[in-house]
């Protein structure tokens, strides 16, 4: 396992820490996009002077010297744009994929991640997070580029007049601040018709998943009738937003427009006094207009660092979100360990105890679902000690908080109730390793009936599997499942319900079929299987039954069968 | 595998159905439209009076024609600002409702798609059409439409605005057209499949993701955690690849833009330098025609960086418009003929590939108000004929009849309300427990509801919930457990009331421990009512009146639990398998009541 370290503690650290390692590309970056700022400060200027000193004087010379230097400030500014960009855009897509890979890991670590996040919010983070952290470190640039435009226009204007440079300089920013008054009305109206948009769209996606069991009934009607009101207030706040929208740029409109006025009124009196050139007049109204641009853009810039700092805190907390197992250093060398559960009292389980033998089936009724999962998280190491009461978990004579996560993987399997399957192929699906030959696998897919899902389609085992694995039904899901529990081949199998979808022939199949994978005559195998089939129970060698967190009785199937509670549980 | 069979609309459809969405909303278009024309004009006063003042300043004039030419232009700024604000509302006011009516009609038709066409074409199809597609239109709606109308405005009328100066400094400035058409027809061939590319590998990059995120638990048990993480890794760098070659794509077209600016821009000034040279025309008319042509620059480039995602906008239209013309289904006139549950299927035959018959000639009757289970090995067909006396698939042969009339000739709304069905596709709805319920029967009051819980065993614990029925469940809110999902399910069966409950293996999807309750609700569910259950589990045939044994396409035996196993036959033999020699004592035992 590579060392990895730590992640920042502070969402400032996070963005530092993006811009540090990232300092090559971005620093030239910053560098070019700063050129390119200035040159589009500067077209209005040179114009101002091809119209001083060509055009009105009709100097040959001047307009091909002028006119020389307009296509060389295009050309600076095209190729200063174009590689500052590709610089700066390298670089933050790199910190995006970088921050997505982290994301992922620590969640897909072999530790595991108590988040106790939803997988929608976790791809919020690995995705529109990790984008709002990679722009940070545009915006750091074109904020850079704008301060200094800013302070170069300020020069050349003072250059030209220091009383219209003055007017300028405050009077733009002051144009800006008036908008930005009214600008956060307008940003609230925008959330509300994003939230809006999302939520009628959220709803008419959400029918149409559940589409079959909406027509199972004939709600169509009633569903159009509820999507009708979310759409319309989705329609109402885009239409206020637009109302703000459409006040701001109106605003907008006519206070750069009014200022241009103040200016072309100072600027042309001051040139009919002679004070300044019409060249110089043409720069200071181009200039004006250049102005707004990285002006808005400073004043932007708040609120996006705002929301880059939001991003950023939110993904620190989840990198220092707490390992879903504990786990320790001691390696395990014995390759068929005994497991041993003593007393353990968590959750709803109350002083539980039981050590399958080698070779043993054993199968497990629980009454349940909560005390199911317990068991099952106990198994895999998933019920910190502080979780609790008395009570431990042996594995080879060891308490397996103590064993390495591998250790404790190697020896013990564990396949849940809910299946997830990837992508790929049928065989990838069972045996990603291709640890397996043929007849072995043969085996396997006889064991766990998967056999049939592998014969319904005419790639066999090489037919895709689409992620979730849509196009199978639960049963077949639920023995392709099996049948990759059982390619494991693990000294300590543990199946929680690994046949509740599937027919009762084809159960009887499976009970067979693993009883004679695992338990054939002189196998070390152990497995144990949480369920409430009397297929399954009837091969296991032994049968515990759980009631109310506690082990209420142990026997064969047949023996238990007496018993009103275990009838009630498996048989009915 | 992709397929589209829901139909995407042709171009002139689609405009015709814009235009008819349109037209209810007249009037704000129109005020809409004079109010983008009128910022349009008001925007051509500041250039030219500048170059007025630049001619008054060569020619000496008077500094009262500097003021009024401010006054001039702090008169056209407010009135620009007026007819912008009003162009952005009214544009809204009148596309908006047309979005919402389309959007709106759109669900109408794909919920009321027939079954059998909705199976074929898949559910990813229609999911993003109503997801995506609406999300598309909606912004491009807000953000590009008055952008687009707005820079379109301010080109042809600054161009105008050139002409107007002197004809001459106008075809200088529509030279650089060429240039820029250039660029574009360089580009666009270029980026829309680049474009298309990269929504396909962040459409990738979130699917691994998002089944890593979900499968992360059993990537653990399995140690396949790293080959996940690889993966995503993998499926990230090549989406950020693609990325990064789109956007080096869209600056080599920007340094095509910035090229045509400095043409237009040089023509224009060299036009000017040579007209002023034999005074055809003024240094003040040079200057406006200059700012003119830089004050191009914005709408310009705005217009060619959109054009991409009008054209990806359009495409989402087209699509919407291609679900939203389908026909539309009439509400039926009558009330439904059916009035008995009398259930029948006759010499019903299937075949799903011609030559592979999944079921031949199975003929069955159910009697009104009889229970029958359908017991069988996976491949018998269970799940096909279920499918089949849902009305959700049409034999190849033979009939379906409920209260003695065919399916076939029945409106579809009728077949919903005579027959429900529950698969095991479980789904919660997203909304409150109440939302969930009251979808079977609108107005359904909470006497009804709680009864309807009570039956499927569900009202202990949806009144544990914290807002009980008002607790908002599905998707990022409280989760329920796949057998909750179904208990709401069923309870929805009950608010509807239908004649005849098809339940195909209904109750698969919970664990064992839960499983016994669903089967127990289920089986309350049944009560009283023709019922068709497809049972992969022997304890829910057990309590049916009749049950069938399917076998390769056949029935191959008939009748209740105590004479199939008293016959010995393949029931027999399936129940002594499942059920172990102990069971044969709750046979004799007495039955518990149900």
């Amino acid at each position: 396992m590579p060392v990895v370290p730590d992640p920042p503690r502070t969402a400032a650290a996070l963005l530092r820490r993006g811009i540090r390692r990232h300092r090559g590309p971005l620093l030239g970056c910053y560098a070019l996009v700063t050129t390119w700022l200035l040159c589009e400060a500067l077209v209005p200027v040179v114009i101002g002077v091809i119209i001083d000193r060509a055009v009105a004087t009709g100097d040959a010379v001047e307009l091909a010297t002028w006119g020389g230097a307009l296509v060389l400030l295009f050309a600076v500014l095209s190729y200063s744009y174009r590689w500052g960009a590709h610089l700066g855009v390298g670089a933050l897509q790199l910190e995006m994929h970088q921050l997505r890979v982290e994301v992922s890991e620590h969640v897909l670590g072999p530790d595991g991640a108590r988040t106790g996040l939803l997988p929608g919010e976790t791809l919020s983070l690995a995705t529109s997070d990790a984008e709002t952290i990679g722009e940070f470190l545009w915006d750091v640039g074109y904020t850079l580029a704008g301060l200094v435009g800013v302070v170069l226009s300020a020069v050349v204007l003072f250059s030209i007049d220091v009383v219209l440079g003055v007017v300028v300089l405050v009077g733009v920013p002051l144009v800006l601040v008036v908008i930005q008054v009214v600008t956060p009305l307008i940003a609230r109206h925008t959330t509300d018709q994003q939230a809006g948009i999302a939520t009628a769209t959220g709803f008419a996606t959400d029918l149409v998943k559940g589409l079959r069991p909406l027509k199972g009934v004939g709600a169509e009607d009633v569903a159009i009738t509820r999507y009708r009101r979310h759409s319309a207030s989705a329609r109402d706040a885009s239409i206020r937003t637009a109302r703000s929208v459409g006040y701001m740029h109106g605003l907008t409109a006519t206070l750069s427009g009014l200022f241009l006025a103040l200016v072309a009124w100072l600027a042309g009196t001051r040139a009919l006094e002679g004070s300044i050139t019409i060249g110089e007049l043409v720069a200071i109204v181009g200039l004006t207009q250049f102005l707004a641009e990285p002006i808005a853009g400073l004043g932007q810039t708040s609120a996006q660092t705002a929301q880059s700092f939001a991003s950023a805190r939110r993904v620190v907390d989840f990198l220092h979100t707490p390992p879903l197992a504990t786990h320790g250093s001691v390696v395990l060398d014995d390759p068929r360990p005994r497991l041993e559960v003593s007393s353990v009292t968590t959750g709803p389980l109350r002083d539980l105890g039981f050590a399958p033998q080698a070779g043993e089936l054993v199968g497990i009724v629980v009454d349940d679902p909560i005390s199911s999962d317990t068991l099952v998280r106990l198994l895999r190491g998933e019920v910190p000690v502080a979780d609790r009461s008395g009570g431990h978990v042996m594995l080879g004579g060891h308490p397996v908080d103590d064993l390495t996560i591998d250790s404790l993987r190697t020896a013990v399997v564990v396949s849940q109730h809910h299946v997830d399957l990837f992508e790929g192929t049928l065989r990838s699906a069972i045996d990603p390793d291709a640890a397996l030959d043929e007849a072995e696998l043969d085996e396997v897919l006889s064991a766990s009936a998967a056999g049939d899902v592998v014969a319904l389609h005419p790639d066999g085992l090489q037919q895709p599997v689409t992620a979730g694995a849509a196009t199978f039904s639960g049963g077949q899901r639920q023995r392709i499942a099996l049948a990759r529990a059982l390619a494991t081949r693990a000294p300590i199998l543990v199946l929680q319900d690994p046949t509740s979808a599937v027919d009762a022939m084809t159960e009887q199949r499976i009970a067979d079929g693993v009883r004679r994978l695992r338990h054939h005559t002189g196998s070390e195998r152990t497995t144990v299987v949480i369920t409430s089939s009397p297929a399954i129970l009837a091969v296991a060698d032994r049968v515990l039954m759980i009631g109310e967190g506690r082990l209420l009785a142990s026997g064969t199937h047949h023996g238990l069968a007496l018993r009103d509670d275990y009838r009630e549980t498996v048989l009915r | 595998m992709t397929r589209h069979l829901l139909p995407i609309a042709s171009r002139r459809d689609t405009s015709r159905l814009a235009a008819a969405l349109l037209r209810t909303h007249r009037w704000p278009l129109l005020v809409a439209a004079a109010a983008f024309v009128v910022a349009g004009l008001a925007g051509l006063v500041a250039p030219w009076v500048l170059g007025d003042i630049v001619d008054t300043v060569t020619g000496d004039g008077p500094t009262s024609r500097v003021r009024d030419g401010a006054v001039l232009i702090a008169l056209a700024a407010v009135v620009a600002g007026v007819a912008t604000s009003l162009s952005v509302t009214f544009l809204a006011k009148a596309g908006e409702p047309a979005l919402a009516e389309l959007r709106e009609q759109a669900l109408d038709r794909a919920l009321h798609l027939d079954s059998i066409r909705l199976e074929e074409a898949g559910a990813g199809d229609l999911l993003s059409r109503m997801g995506d597609d609406v999300r598309a239109v909606a912004q491009s709606l807000t953000r590009i439409i008055p952008l687009l109308i707005g820079s379109l405005v301010a080109v042809v009328f600054t161009a105008g605005g050139l002409f107007a100066l002197d004809w001459r400094l106008g075809l200088a400035g529509l030279a650089s057209a060429p240039f820029y058409a250039l660029g574009l027809r360089w580009y666009l061939p270029r980026s829309g499949p680049y474009y298309r590319r990269e929504r396909i590998a962040q459409g990738e990059r979130a699917e691994v993701l998002v089944s890593g995120l979900q499968g992360a638990s059993t990537l653990r048990a399995l140690s396949r955690e790293q080959a996940q993480i690889d993966r995503i890794t993998h499926h990230s760098r090549h989406a950020m690849t693609i990325t990064l070659d789109v956007f080096r794509l869209l600056t080599r077209f920007g340094a095509r833009t910035n090229r045509s600016e400095l043409i237009g821009l040089s023509l224009v000034l060299g036009t000017g330098f040579l007209l002023v040279r034999d005074d055809l025309t003024t240094v003040g008319a040079v200057t406006a025609a200059a700012l003119y042509f830089h004050r191009l620059f914005n709408p310009i480039g705005a217009l060619l960086m959109i054009f991409d995602d009008i054209q990806s906008a359009g495409a989402s239209l087209a699509r919407l418009a291609g679900v939203a013309l389908l026909d539309p289904t009439p509400p039926p006139r009558e009330a439904s003929p059916v009035t008995s549950g009398a259930f029948e299927l006759s010499g019903i035959s299937h075949a799903y590939v011609a030559g592979r018959p999944v079921l031949s000639h199975v003929t069955l009757t159910v009697a009104d108000g009889e229970r029958v289970a359908l017991v069988g090995a996976t491949g018998a067909g269970k799940s096909t004929l279920g499918a089949i006396a849902a009305g959700l698939l049409e034999p190849t042969s033979g009939h379906v009849r409920i209260g003695g009339i065919d399916l076939a000739t029945l409106d579809p709304s009728h077949v919903r309300a005579g027959i429900a069905l529950v698969t095991q596709d479980v789904h919660v709805f997203s909304g409150t427990v109440r939302d969930n319920l009251d979808l079977a029967r609108p107005g359904a009051d909470d006497t009804d509801i709680r009864s309807a819980l009570a039956t499927v065993r569900a009202l202990p614990w949806v009144e544990a919930l914290p807002s009980g029925l008002d607790t908002v469940v599905g998707d990022h809110r409280h989760p329920l457990t796949p057998a909750q999902a179904q208990q709401l399910a069923l309870a929805r069966v009950l608010l509807h009331d239908p004649l005849v409950a098809v339940f195909d293996e209904a109750t698969a999807e919970a664990g064992s421990s839960g499983a016994r309750e669903l089967e127990d609700a289920a089986t309350a569910v049944t009560r009283g009512r023709t019922s068709l259950v497809v049972a992969h589990r022997l304890t829910q045939a057990q309590s049916a009146d009749r049950i069938v044994v399917m076998h390769e396409g056949r029935i191959v035996e008939e009748g209740s639990h105590a004479d199939l196993v008293g016959a010995g036959g393949r029931y027999a033999d399936l129940w002594s398998a499942w059920s172990s020699p102990a069971a044969d004592e709750t046979l004799t035992a007495p039955r518990r009541d149900l």
